[in-house]
């Protein structure tokens, strides 16, 4: 909502200077967004008649001008191409400081000719962007006249946000209301001359609407007016238009708009010749009805929204759009003025449904003053004899009756709500102020609220009116009651989880990411989702259409997007929800992260090492282990899902539910061309993991062996089919005791060994239990080993 | 005869004793021991003559070649170890290296910005004595709207720019949800409010909007807070909020403006301002200034929201807030731009990202070492 502070003074009797008034807006909650004032010395500012124009001497493109400002002639150069003799222009005497381009006027030599200031563009003085040429002031305009004033550009323009329940401050009016309440000025009484009715209105209205609907219009009001010009508007009102971004197109229209603007109330007129028959309908469209609109388009209505129709059909979309074939125009002599209530959800339904936005709706659709219908029909007819002329009829109208809502209102909640201490009166004297009226009768006070305020319902809605006019920054500031000092975790067991595997991947080398919910189609369904009900039905792009089954496609994405910029080597992690449907208990928590490029650049020390799935494999049980998971419950199989490498790619499952996924990605899902770069990841499902029924604090006694554990060294060739932890696995059951740890230190295929066999080195850490070993003790536990693995896997001892 | 003998002593012990001492490296000192003590040399070989003595210079003599050849073992001894160290030292000065070149060294990882944000603001409020609640990003129309007073077509709707999804198998459309509100109905239809008396809540997450430019994204993060108790009034909303303030900006002076502002769900509500001013740099300085910077919409919670879950307006009240995730970390750390945040850039990542293994709570300071 715009507004000038001289068009705000019509309605407010004040003293304040415009910061006055802002700091004042914001104090009572209508929030300025933007304060425009114009920086030109416009004091300066003259009417300047050409009475001499001759080409520059020098320049194609400049002409030297003669001009005659007050009782003065003086020479200016101008560049611009509408610069005609006789004609009258905006002039700026050297010393003016113009705010379009940031410059003081100094006298100056152009091309050898003095130019003693400057003829001004719009954009020059910040009035719009136009640079085409100066500005054209009409004939009659006097030399002596106060141009800066004729141009508006003496003013200020306050832009305010208007929160959705303040409807009422969509007018100029109604801002000026708010302020008088928090006594910055005072409510000027709104003018209304009601005129002369002269004859009877040629139309009339009539509402076919059900018993059932009659709710979507109860108030509808009009007038016709007679042998009216419908020429351009007067300045004034011009300049007021264009400084709240209006268009001004002929008075009849304008007048309507200002209308609007200044006490917030929307208005139509149809030509009256233009209109079959002499009713206007109010009912609701047929399926069908097609309705051509004043912004040019059409439309195809459904059998739901509210129209106005005549004899011909619909040429009114109510409350959004008039149509363009009953529409005034420059011939206009007779028009119809329309002044309604409608349903504000009814507008709002059949606005969003055609997609059409426009001033009205916005005002309709937050609820107008009840009354506002004829009080809008009398103070236009004012303006439109004004400046029009002519003669008007009788007001029509159909209304239904409808008394202000009244509220108990208990004192006492002010404080209970508030903490704030504040005496009856001058609450009595907010309210009134603001419009509402205050009957005390004993405990409680019956507030009835005026007919513009639709948002006031209840008595908590009143202690919000009486403070924000009082002052927030009068409300006591108390921290919360300490509930205890004996702190608890805030962080529940999924914050946690999500905390330590972050902390745990950031000490890794992992650099955390965000990335967005959703991704394209193809990788949906790439990474096991893309199902319809996931579907964003009004995605930013195509590439964000869906929710995400995984988070791995898009730390592939963002991979990609480094490698493009040169950085290849990359740890990235992203802790956060994947989709796999719509309800709540579909959305999981999921730590997910990829590696790629190197471990290890060449150095001077190491060759180059690549991550691999061992890394990957690594970083699992490194989050697990953090978040004190047995990891020494899990059991690894190879079936991972499809969009990781089929053979370099595993589960990790407790039981069988399965905790986490890795390995090599699919190169087929890395989006690389030649798929040359390969990219490891892993997700660990942090909502799979077994929360433990009570954690025990106290730790397992510890027993301290003293004697000196040993290694013994081991080789052996097996099957390529079998897997080194089941090896292990079988050589752990010959001892528990003394086999302590088994490493493997060499895994080697190639030469001397047979294709279809790999060796395997294993140490073996061997821990005397309470005694030491002799000799003869370790040769024997060295052939249990070799034995048991040659009868279990056929395997043969290389060298031990 | 017998002086003779004493003065060649005492001849050998001076030279033997100085050459020792004098003796350049373990070879040099060898030949001195075999030249003076070895099975030929002149000590022993005037030992050997001790035969053809008299008994009375047999004792005298034999007493000083002793003493002199117990002192140049002793001698032979120490310079041999003193010669070792040397030779040590020698040996260490020559395994000099280039201590300029340097390990590929263990780099860690970092968290991003918006995480160290949540982790800062849940330990400001855990102190305030509230927990964390999380929600659904894919929400029923109910709880993002209708049960926070925002019915069908009304016009704050609007503001919201929805993303919607298709219609599921039972034709219901669900939304993402497009603030952290609805979190304050799951709440509160869990919560046993004439049990539990007091609830205090913090629910920061996920929230999405369909608007994508310079400063909106489609995916962003909110705060919601939420305290409902019997005796809970805006004094405590304000007070709750400017400590919490305070202490995320790190500044104890930080001036905050509470001004008049609507949302469905609270009546009355406030939008909250801090003061900053600009610096010629062009960055904020937040604390004071003339400027003001909006960072939190708040409110008493609306009676119609508590009577939605069931809870009587009048023997319970309290307030929420809610803030914008990616904006308080773009203030505290002068972060320009909006869109990073999400690229994954690595080089942003590294520059604007935080140590994970920094605690972040209120007795070891949220903001590092220094802070």
């Amino acid at each position: 909502m715009k507004f000038t502070f001289s068009w705000l003074k019509d309605h407010l009797n004040t003293s304040a200077n415009v910061n006055e008034i802002v700091d004042c807006l914001n104090k009572i909650g209508l929030e300025v967004s933007n304060l425009k004032t114009y920086k030109t010395d416009v004091k300066n500012l003259k009417v300047a008649k050409i009475i001499d124009v001759k080409k520059h001497p020098n320049a194609d493109k400049l002409n030297v001008c003669i001009i005659q400002f007050d009782e003065e002639q003086t020479q200016v150069v101008c560049g611009a191409p509408n610069v005609k003799l006789n004609k009258k222009y905006v002039f700026a005497p050297s010393g003016t400081y113009i705010g379009g381009i940031d410059l003081t006027l100094k006298k100056a030599i152009i091309r050898d000719i003095e130019s003693n200031g400057m003829l001004c563009s719009e954009k020059e003085l910040e009035i719009s962007d136009d640079h085409n040429g100066i500005i054209e002031l009409p004939e009659s305009i006097n030399l002596n006249e106060n141009v800066s004033n004729y141009l508006g550009i003496d003013d200020s323009i306050i832009e305010i946000e208007i929160t959705p329940n303040r409807g009422d401050c969509l007018g100029v009016r109604g801002i000026a209301r708010d302020l008088s309440a928090f006594g910055i000025g005072e409510l000027k009484p709104l003018k209304l001359n009601n005129l002369n009715d002269e004859f009877n209105s040629s139309i009339n209205w009539e509402i076919k609407l059900p018993d059932d609907k009659k709710s979507l219009c109860p108030s509808i009001f009009g007038r016709s007016f007679r042998n009216v010009k419908n020429i351009k508007s007067p300045q004034w009102m011009v300049n007021r238009l264009l400084a709240v971004g209006l268009r001004p197109i002929s008075s009849i229209v304008d007048v309507t708009n200002y209308v609007m603007m200044d006490i917030g109330r929307p208005l139509h007129a149809y030509d009256v010749n233009k209109i079959d028959g002499n009713t206007l309908t109010v009912r609701i469209s047929e399926k069908g009805d097609q309705f051509n609109a004043l912004n040019g388009k059409t439309y195809e209505l459904d059998d739901s929204m509210l129209v106005i129709s005549d004899k011909k059909g619909v040429d009114d979309l109510a409350g959004i759009m008039g149509g363009s074939r009953t529409g005034v125009d420059e011939n206009t002599t007779e028009f119809f003025l329309e002044a309604a209530i409608f349903c504000p959800i009814s507008i709002a339904k059949t606005g969003r449904y055609l997609n059409i936005n426009s001033d009205a709706r916005y005002r309709f659709e937050r609820g107008l003053d009840f009354n506002s219908p004829e009080v809008g029909v009398i103070y236009a007819s004012k303006l439109i004899n004004d400046i029009c002329g002519g003669s008007c009829s009788n007001i029509v109208s159909i209304a239904q009756k409808k008394s202000n809502k009244d509220i108990i209102f208990d004192f006492k909640i002010i404080k209970k709500l508030t903490g704030v201490d504040i005496d009856e009166s001058k609450v009595e004297v907010i309210l009134t102020k603001l419009g509402f009226e205050v009957k005390k009768n004993n405990k409680n006070w019956n507030v009835v609220v005026p007919s513009w305020r639709n948002d006031v319902e209840r008595s908590e809605d009143l202690v919000e009116e009486i403070i924000r006019i009082f002052g927030y920054e009068k409300i006591p500031t108390n921290v919360l009651p300490v509930k205890s000092y004996i702190t608890k975790p805030s962080l529940g067991l999924k914050q946690r989880l999500s905390l330590y595997s972050r902390k745990c991947l950031s000490t890794r080398g992992f650099n955390e990411v965000i990335t967005f919910s959703f991704l394209d189609k193809l990788n949906a369904k790439r990474f096991g989702g893309g199902e319809e009900n996931l579907n964003l039905v009004n995605p930013i792009s195509s590439d964000l259409s869906h929710l995400r089954p995984s988070i791995i496609p898009n730390l592939i994405n963002v991979c990609n997007e480094n490698i493009k910029r040169g950085i290849t080597n990359l740890s990235l992690f992203e802790v956060g929800p994947i989709y796999k449907g719509d309800n709540c208990e579909d959305q999981y928590n999921v730590v997910t992260g990829i590696r790629c490029g190197n471990k290890i650049n060449k150095n001077w020390k190491n060759s180059e090492l690549k991550f691999d799935f061992y890394d990957v494999k690594s970083d699992i049980l490194a989050v697990l282990n953090v978040l004190e998971f047995p990891v020494s419950r899990l059991k690894i199989y190879s079936e991972a899902p499809n969009y990781f490498h089929p053979g370099r790619s595993a589960l990790f499952k407790l039981g069988n539910i399965t905790i986490a996924s890795f390995g090599q990605i699919n190169p087929f899902c890395t989006n690389q061309k030649d798929k040359k770069i390969e990219f490891f990841g892993f997700e660990i499902y942090l909502d799979k993991l077994p929360s433990p029924k009570r954690k025990v604090l106290s730790k397992p006694l510890l027993k301290l062996n003293h004697l000196q554990s040993l290694s013994r060294d081991f080789s052996f060739l097996i099957d390529n089919e079998l897997n080194v932890e089941d090896l292990i696995n079988e050589i752990k059951l010959i001892d528990k005791i003394l086999i302590q740890e088994i490493s493997v230190f060499d895994v080697y295929q190639g030469n001397n060994i047979p294709k279809d066999k790999k060796s395997v080195s294993l140490s073996i850490v061997i821990q005397p239990a309470d005694k030491s070993l002799t000799d003869d003790d370790l040769e024997k536990l060295s052939s249990k080993i070799i034995d048991r693995v040659f009868k279990t896997f056929a395997a043969e001892i290389r060298s031990h | 005869m017998s002086d003779d003998i004493k003065d060649k002593i005492e001849l050998i012990a001076e030279e033997s004793i100085t050459k020792i001492s004098k003796s350049k490296n373990l070879n040099e000192l060898e030949d001195l021991r075999i030249f003076y003590l070895g099975k030929k040399g002149l000590v022993t070989s005037f030992l050997k003559t001790m035969k053809d003595l008299e008994q009375s210079e047999k004792i005298n003599i034999g007493k000083k070649l002793n003493l002199l050849k117990n002192k140049l073992i002793k001698n032979i001894e120490e310079k041999k170890l003193h010669l070792n160290d040397a030779l040590i030292q020698q040996k260490l000065l020559e395994e000099k290296i280039d201590i300029t070149l340097e390990n590929d060294h263990e780099q860690y990882g970092t968290l991003h910005p918006l995480s160290k944000t949540i982790d800062e603001i849940s330990a400001i409020f855990a102190n305030m004595g509230f927990y964390i609640e999380e929600g659904p990003d894919i929400e029923t129309d109910y709880y993002n709207f209708t049960a926070l007073n925002i019915p069908l077509e009304h016009p704050a709707r609007q503001e919201h720019d929805t993303f919607y999804l298709q219609p599921n198998s039972e034709g219901t459309r669900k939304v993402l949800r497009t603030h952290t509100s609805p979190v304050q109905i799951r709440t509160l239809e869990k919560i046993d409010i004439d049990q539990a008396k007091e609830i205090r809540v913090i629910v920061p997450g996920r929230t999405y909007r369909s608007d994508h430019d310079a400063t909106h994204s489609p995916m962003f993060h909110q705060c919601e807070g939420l305290v409902i108790g019997e005796n809970i009034n805006m004094s405590h909303l304000k007070g709750t909020l400017i400590e919490f303030l305070k202490v995320y900006f790190n500044s104890n002076n930080l001036s905050v403006r509470f001004r008049p502002s609507f949302f469905p769900f609270t009546e009355p509500s406030a939008e909250v301002d801090i003061g900053y001013k600009k610096l010629s740099d062009g960055t904020l300085d937040i604390g004071q200034g003339d400027s003001w910077l909006e960072v939190l919409g708040s409110g008493m919670v609306h009676p119609k929201v508590l009577e939605g879950v069931g809870i009587d307006p009048s023997k319970y009240q309290g307030f929420a807030f809610g803030m914008g995730l990616e904006r308080l970390t773009m203030l505290k750390y002068n972060i320009p731009d909006l869109r990073p945040f999400y690229d994954s850039d690595l080089r942003w990542l590294k520059h604007y990202g935080f140590l994970g293994i920094n605690e972040i709570n209120l007795h070891s300071g949220l903001n590092g070492v220094f802070s």
